[in-house]
């Protein structure tokens, strides 16, 4: 059995349209975060590896096992669609105890299974009330409910924070955390680029059904070359600094902090330029910290993307 | 079939049941179902209202009367006759014409009387003219092998053909399209279940659900239509005139137009997003066949439902051609035969099915 949600030149297209276009991806266990403008393909690939679709080309295997094998695929994946609508006449408890027993599981143990994901998303109170009388968040909940319900290796969640409260966010996140810990695969998308930022182990970004980048945020910002590393200088003499700085050829730019107690410089070799800071710590300037201020995900995505549909 | 996919199949057929019996959008097959229920409750309140009015005038008549007095009545004969053979008439009616006999001459009167008689089942109208019998009508009670015939016309023409055919588009077509129209398909499709098996377990619940109303809806059609009957006529028929076994076949031809049927519109369903083109298209088969060549004959549900149906509906002389053809059942085949061909034919449209449901995606949007 593979370790790795595979995909291999895979493209899919709707009629004429382009959903996603030769997708070559490996994906290992942590949190993996799909990022990109709306209708980049964020979705598309979740429903191609979890075979709600069918690729047009190419081949999909989660954890070794074919996206068409939907009997063997959902007893180690959970999807959380976007799609906001739900089988009839259903309460809270009914939805995830009627999706635990199409499973095949018997009925005591899908009840306790049921009982404790709605637990886990905060729903206990409002489990015996009609899903048509949620509310968004609610819904968004019993959703994230059902794909954590048997406990998946793979889980697979589109805009899962989408109408949560802040409390519940954290719950959440925290939850994808632990998850990621014991080795499960998260894969998320999302639009909200500084949750990604906190959470991702590793990014995707898709731009136009094309992927971008992949792999994790500081060596994907690492591979853009056209654009300087920005890096953050925390020392107690930034003009002197500056001005001894600004000599060297690799420093494009450099200003003085607005709290002025630091310095923001630009860079073409940011190896280089590390060297070169052990050198200046020597000549007397105290450096309290140097950071990079450019290898999170916003940074990251405004140089390969743009910044289109960005929420910060 | 394996342990699990029988407990999903019951998981499924669980939560299609709920949706199917009380959806809003089913309601009128319950009315479609309830029709021919309505119409021999009808039929059978008039009937004994009939005869409670024939028993009613036998009673008022100066003797008890059999069928065989009130056939002795001929025309030509005298009121005096008529009432020697039949005593004074328990219902009467008299008028007077004023006939013209030329444009001079005065109108003749003539003196008209009507007498109704009844042996309690059958009733006789006498017509007189100036003491003379002018015309005589026996009204025949109601007997069982007419209202069996009339029994096959309706489940023939209207039960299966529209009721059941209706019916079975109602539920089968919306197990799948339904729910894509709702969209709220992908809750089945990412659960580890294998299509099939989902296939299987709507298909299940359809056949569940349209069998519960439509045998039942057979049923009580079958009481009303024996109701008025007294239960001697009753226990004749049902025991000694095969009516018993006439209603169990009934009841297993309406399985048979369920599973046929509903497996057609279960492929329809999937195959096409406007339901209206595959019912139409499956109507006209269906109503054609008679004229089609014996090799595409059987690709028909009503090919083998005709066959199995237990009483032949008798075409009357002067039916024009086309319409007798459509009545009569030209080339019947054998029970089992036809019994194997439905469930064939059944089965090759679930096969298509089952085909078409692994191929299936959820694309609401292209909806």
């Amino acid at each position: 059995m593979s370790d790795r949600i595979v995909f291999e030149d895979v493209s899919k297209f709707y009629g004429e349209i382009l959903g996603v276009n030769r997708v070559n991806l490996s994906i290992p266990p942590g949190i993996t975060s799909l990022v990109g403008p709306n209708g980049s393909g964020k979705t598309t690939l979740m429903n191609l590896m979890t075979g709600l679709v069918k690729p047009s080309r190419g081949r999909i295997e989660v954890l070794g096992c074919r996206t068409d094998d939907s009997e063997n695929l959902f007893k180690f994946v959970g999807y959380s669609t976007q799609f906001d609508a739900f089988p009839k006449g259903l309460t809270g408890f009914q939805f995830i105890h009627s999706y635990l027993c199409l499973s095949g599981m018997p009925p005591q143990e899908a009840q306790r299974l049921a009982w404790q994901a709605i637990e886990r998303v905060n729903l206990v109170d409002a489990a015996s009330r009609k899903i048509a009388a949620y509310s968004k968040g609610m819904r968004q909940r019993i959703r994230l409910a059902q794909a954590l319900a048997h406990n998946p290796k793979v889980l697979v969640l589109d805009e899962p924070l989408n109408g949560l409260d802040p409390l519940a966010r954290s719950e959440m996140i925290e939850f994808f955390r632990a998850s990621a810990a014991e080795g499960c695969y998260v894969i998320i998308s999302s639009h909200i680029l500084h949750e990604v930022d906190v959470i991702s182990d590793q990014v995707i970004l898709l731009s136009n059904g094309y992927v971008v980048a992949e792999g994790q945020i500081q060596s994907v910002r690492s591979e853009i070359q056209e654009h300087p590393t920005q890096i953050l200088v925390r020392c107690d003499r930034p003009r002197d600094l500056a001005a001894k700085l600004l000599q060297s050829e690799y420093m494009i730019e450099v200003s003085i902090h607005k709290d002025g107690r630091g310095l923001l410089l630009k860079t073409r070799d940011a190896d280089r330029f590390y060297l070169a800071m052990n050198q200046l710590a020597l000549d007397g300037i105290q450096i309290e910290s140097i950071a990079p201020a450019d290898d999170d995900v916003l940074s990251v995505y405004e140089y390969l993307i743009g910044n289109e549909e960005v929420v910060r | 079939m394996n342990r699990l996919w029988w407990t999903q199949v019951k998981a499924v057929i669980r939560l299609e049941l709920k949706k199917t019996f009380f959806a809003k959008r089913g309601l009128w097959i319950y009315v479609v179902a309830a029709l021919p229920v309505a119409l021999f409750v009808a039929y059978a309140v008039a009937m004994a209202n009939q005869h409670h009015r024939s028993a009613s005038i036998a009673r008022q008549g100066e003797k008890a009367l059999s069928y065989q007095d009130l056939l002795a009545i001929k025309p030509g004969m005298t009121d005096e006759q008529v009432v020697g053979i039949l005593g004074r008439p328990p219902l009467r009616f008299h008028w007077t014409e004023n006939h013209p006999t030329g444009p001079d001459s005065p109108p003749e009167q003539i003196q008209h009387e009507d007498y109704h008689y009844s042996d309690g089942q059958n009733d006789l109208y006498v017509g007189l003219a100036n003491g003379k019998v002018q015309s005589i009508h026996i009204q025949e009670a109601n007997n069982l092998g007419e209202t069996a015939v009339m029994f096959a016309g309706v489940f023939q023409f209207f039960f299966l053909r529209l009721a059941i055919f209706f019916g079975c588009l109602g539920i089968f077509m919306n197990l799948f399209r339904g729910e894509v129209l709702d969209k709220s398909l992908h809750f089945y499709f990412l659960a580890p279940i294998r299509r099939e098996v989902l296939m299987a377990g709507k298909f299940l619940a359809g056949l569940l659900a349209t069998c519960t109303i439509f045998v039942t809806s057979e049923i009580l059609q079958t009481v009303a239509f024996l109701w008025h009957f007294n239960p001697h006529a009753r226990d004749l028929y049902l025991y000694q005139h095969h009516g018993l076994e006439h209603a169990a076949i009934y009841v297993g031809v309406t399985v048979l137009a369920c599973i046929g049927y509903g497996a057609f519109f279960l492929v329809a369903g999937m195959l096409f997003r406007n339901p209206i083109i595959p019912a139409a298209a499956i109507l006209i088969w269906e109503g054609i066949n008679p004229f089609l060549p014996a090799i595409l004959k059987q690709f028909s549900v009503i090919y083998y439902l005709k066959s199995l149906c237990p009483v032949e509906i008798p075409v009357s002389p002067g039916t024009p051609g086309l319409f007798a053809l459509l009545i009569s059942n030209a080339d019947p085949i054998a029970a089992p035969l036809a019994i194997t061909g439905i469930l064939a034919v059944a089965m090759v449209a679930l096969f298509v099915s089952s085909v078409q449901v692994r191929r299936m995606e959820i694309n609401y949007t292209s909806e």
